[in-house]
């Protein structure tokens, strides 16, 4: 089976998952990306958010068979320490993580929400944050948003056709 | 005194011994550098600190990072007297040995009232009960994080362990320069003089080690650099970028995965297995049946070639499950019962008075009017948003656990025990924390774990429990009630106040299962069962606060803020109503009955204020507010509360709180914002539903979260203080139920007594 995850073509071992096989854990126990975490697997709660095709898609409830030559984009593609994406700029500047799970989930929303709309209400990011956060650091999510949205529409032109 | 005799039963030794040992000075903490491991180039100086030849600091780090900042707050402390930077530090796993131990927590077990403990009033029961189990706690040497008591327990180990070396590191310098150490000056772990001389930290350690370090004193407040100012955390970059290793994220060669399926009944067991309706499918390799650990249930663990392969399996296995023999539980029934046991007891003047001060019942008889509510609430389930795991590997007769775990040395004791092993062929790493709010106190999983990995033939297992199992098989918040009484002088102001209150007590039972040694000997009366009942700061003239501990089945265990997270809503709620009854502001009220108590009037001025108390709102809003000192910390809440298609909104949380010096002022408002969040979620979504031993909760569909769109807006206000450290990680959570439901009350007139608050149509 073939995906493509953060622009690098991936194969996986037809013996190791199966078409059903969602998408969460073919990253999480074959490829070894465990930057996206398992919350609830019937996608209620948004830990296991990737973007595809720049869509926020719960990944706990894809199956494979689903994302064959679409290109899955994670946490591990979003930035590195060295450079870091202006949405994790945001998130350190705010120090919007506490114990730190649902953050990848969050992270993922919040690009496929920017890459749509890079001046998002209050009621945009209430529409499209729906990933759960036992800790409470919503506030510090929205308001990372916006600052990353800020910074993004700055360095960033919109793509034509967008708002 | 059923005190004292816990106190020395818990020494298992004879009161002469005691009184001997008792005038001895408490064990040092400052320990030795073989007390944690590092890379062998490191120089230790103690059992808290290492230097890297770089001139970098090593700190050993005995407690378990799960949200609450606790990794950056003790750095902060070591690098202030060393120093250094943060970003010059790094953590590395404490050790096992007694200095690591958390010796706050244990105080923090006692039950003292807040009167005895104000700043020139602490009387000498106080005083003789801190001192005796500060000793015991610091032989016994429990680690453990929990009870907000981190960094009131590192407070002063911490720093004198990186003062003292800082002083050999000096000294060092001083030899080798024959410079004298008062000429010296350090910045940044670089060690200078005027004449010229210089050398970093990793230059002078191996003299340093040699080196007696002489007079040694922490820095006054007027000296610190870090301390005060927020601080940048240091967890934070990994848990952006997908770094961050909690259990979950565990991966070893040749891991194996398994999944787990409890009897659907709490407390029961397992008959007939149809082991073949898992093990045809693809991937699963085997099937463990699993007895109690540390008070689980039994259950049946399916070991796969990733956690989807174990997971489906898990789901299809046919088992021919059975109830308990006592028939099962029904949570419903349990609260009724409660309610009557707290009627009765207030009756008949039962239950354990946990405080008392003048006559409460005949001052209640003679009172003008009497005022009586019934309070309730539920069990809760933790929900840490990483559900409940652990890795283990059994070969060659040791053992290797990965654990997010509050309690290593329990987990070490438990694998030791599943697997037959001495506990030093057992070694626990811990991870990151998902989320910990008391649900990893319990170690349940990890002898689990360590069952199933002696079934793998040497290769690693990582158990990970599906949400419904997560949230099915907890070890919940006890469901209580109260009954508050009062009794009313001629104007309406209270002269009495009786509580009596009816639950389960958590810690003798989390003491079987996870310190069974210490389980027989701590016998004392519970304080979480009535904490945040028994020590109210208000000046009533007569109270008295009892409770009637019960026992019934369902596993209970600490939940953040424990007995507060309940008993602070009954309370807080109650002296509302008495607010009214006196037709009084609800907070000058509360503050005519603190003129003893300036620390927590100080907090409610300073919520009031930063809230606007008593200014217009905008239209269909309502201002509640609630006082609760926990864990030695007080925070006051202003809430603002409206109605949306009939279901309350909370809007506006401002928050005031006093925890001593603001280590971290930035991870104090995380920890605000977080405690209300999450109290929030108990307030107005929270309960937990038994019947016939069945959870009947399973996933966020049915146990909802706060979600982004229904967060408040949280403003924090800190009291400025010179106290030592007290904790954050709890004590935002308490008020926020009793405030809300004050302001439903001034919104609707409806006064809400159980959790969660739902208003009537």
């Amino acid at each position: 089976m073939n995906l493509t995850i953060n622009g690098q073509a991936q194969t996986l071992d037809d013996a190791a998952v199966a078409p059903d096989m969602p998408l969460l854990w073919a990253l999480r126990d074959v490829l070894q990306l465990t930057g996206t975490k398992y919350g609830c697997g019937i996608a209620a709660c948004g830990a296991c958010t990737v973007v595809i095709d720049g869509q926020a898609v719960r990944s706990c409830v894809t199956p494979l068979s689903a994302v064959q030559g679409r290109a899955v984009r994670t946490i591990e593609g979003l930035g590195t320490a060295e450079q870091p994406h202006a949405l994790q700029r945001a998130w350190i500047a705010h120090q919007v993580p506490q114990c730190g799970y649902c953050q990848s989930g969050m992270l993922m929303a919040a690009l496929a929400l920017l890459e749509r709309n890079r001046n998002p209400s209050d009621a945009d990011i209430d529409a499209a944050i729906t990933n759960l956060c036992r800790c409470g650091t919503y506030p510090r999510v929205r308001a990372a948003i916006k600052t990353a949205a800020r910074e993004w529409a700055g360095a960033v032109p919109a793509p034509k056709g967008k708002a | 005194m059923r005190r004292r005799r816990f106190l020395l039963s818990a020494l298992g030794v004879g009161g002469a011994l005691v009184v001997g040992w008792g005038v001895m000075p408490p064990r040092s903490r400052l320990g030795q550098a073989s007390m944690f491991a590092t890379d062998a180039n490191a120089v230790g100086l103690n059992g808290w600190i290492k230097i890297a030849p770089d001139g970098g600091v090593l700190l050993a780090m005995p407690r378990s990072e799960m949200g609450q900042g606790v990794h950056t707050g003790l750095a902060m402390l070591a690098a202030e007297e060393l120093d250094v930077g943060l970003d010059q530090l790094q953590l590395v796993p404490g050790g096992h040995d007694a200095i690591y131990g958390n010796v706050a927590l244990f105080l923090g077990s006692l039950p003292l009232h807040p009167e005895g403990t104000q700043p020139g009033q602490e009387g000498s029961p106080a005083r003789a009960g801190r001192w005796i189990v500060s000793k015991v706690a610091r032989e016994l040497g429990i680690n453990a994080t929990g009870g907000s008591s981190s960094m009131a327990d590192a407070w002063e180990p911490v720093r004198l362990a990186a003062a003292t070396a800082r002083a050999q590191l000096l000294g060092a310098a001083s030899l080798q320069w024959k410079l004298p150490v008062a000429e010296l000056e350090v910045r940044r772990g670089v060690v200078s003089h005027s004449s010229g001389s210089k050398g970093h930290y990793g230059e002078l350690a191996k003299v340093a080690a040699a080196t007696p370090p002489g007079p040694v004193r922490v820095k006054e407040p007027k000296e610190w650099q870090l301390i005060g100012k927020p601080a940048p955390r240091v967890d934070l970059p990994a848990k952006t970028d997908g770094r961050a290793g909690f259990g979950i994220d565990v991966r070893l060669p040749g891991m194996l995965y398994a999944a787990i399926r409890h009897c659907p009944m709490i407390g029961g067991g397992i008959g007939a297995v149809d082991v073949d309706s898992a093990l045809k499918l693809p991937g699963v390799l085997r099937v463990v049946r699993l007895g109690n650990y540390a008070g689980s249930t039994a259950a049946l663990a399916v070991v796969g070639r990733s956690s989807w392969h174990a997971q489906r399996a898990a789901q299809a296995l046919q088992v021919d499950w059975h109830q308990r023999p006592a028939g099962g539980l029904d949570s419903a029934a349990i609260l009724s019962g409660l309610e009557r046991a707290a009627r009765d007891a207030a009756a008949s003047g039962g239950g354990f008075a946990f405080h008392r001060r003048g006559e409460a019942a005949p001052a209640l008889a003679g009172a003008a009017r009497r005022v009586e509510a019934m309070y309730r609430a539920p069990y809760l389930a933790h929900a840490t948003m990483e559900p409940v795991n652990c890795t283990a590997r059994v070969a060659d007769g040791r053992v290797e656990v990965w654990a997010p775990t509050q309690v290593p040395g329990s987990a070490r004791a438990l694998a030791a025990q599943v697997a037959g092993v001495p506990v030093d062929h057992v070694t626990v790493h811990v991870t990151y924390l998902g989320g910990g709010f008391g649900r990893r106190l319990d170690i349940d999983f990890v002898g689990q774990a360590v069952r199933i990995a002696m079934e793998t033939g040497g290769r690693p297992v990582q158990l990970l429990w599906s949400r419904e199992e997560d949230t099915g098989h907890d070890f919940y918040r006890p469901a209580g009630t109260a009954f508050m009484q009062a009794g009313l002088d001629a104007q309406g102001l209270p002269v009495a106040l009786a509580i009596t209150s009816a639950g389960d007590a958590i810690t003798p039972r989390w003491m079987q299962r996870t310190l069974p040694q210490l389980a027989g000997p701590m016998d004392m009366p519970d304080k979480t069962v009535s904490e945040g009942l028994f020590d109210l700061p208000y000046g009533i003239e007569h109270q008295r606060m009892a409770h009637v501990t019960t026992h019934h089945d369902v596993p209970i265990g600490y939940w953040r803020s424990v007995g507060h997270s309940h008993n602070a809503f009954f309370s807080e709620s109650f002296i509302d109503e008495l607010a009214h009854e006196a037709k009084q502001d609800p907070v000058k009220f509360r503050l005519a009955l603190l003129s003893a108590m300036p620390r927590h009037a100080a907090v409610l001025k300073l919520a009031a204020d930063q809230a606007g108390w008593g200014a217009p709102l905008a239209g269909g809003r309502a201002r509640g507010v609630a006082l609760h000192e926990s864990f030695d910390t007080i925070v006051a809440q202003v809430a603002e509360v409206s109605l949306e298609n009939g279901r309350p909104r909370v809007h506006r949380v401002v928050c005031a709180v006093d925890c001593g010096v603001a280590v971290n002022p930035g991870v104090i408002a995380q920890q605000m914002e977080s405690g209300v969040i999450f109290g929030l979620t108990a307030a107005l979504h929270g309960r937990i539903d038994i019947e016939n031993g069945v959870v009947r909760q399973r996933s966020f569909p049915d146990y909802p979260l706060l979600s982004l769109k229904d967060a408040p807006v949280v403003e924090t206000h800190i009291v400025p203080s010179t106290r030592p450290p007290t904790g954050v990680g709890e004590p935002g959570t308490p008020p926020i139920a009793p405030a809300v439901a004050n302001a439903l009350f001034a919104l609707t007139g409806q006064r809400l007594r159980e959790l969660p608050l739902t208003l009537k149509a």
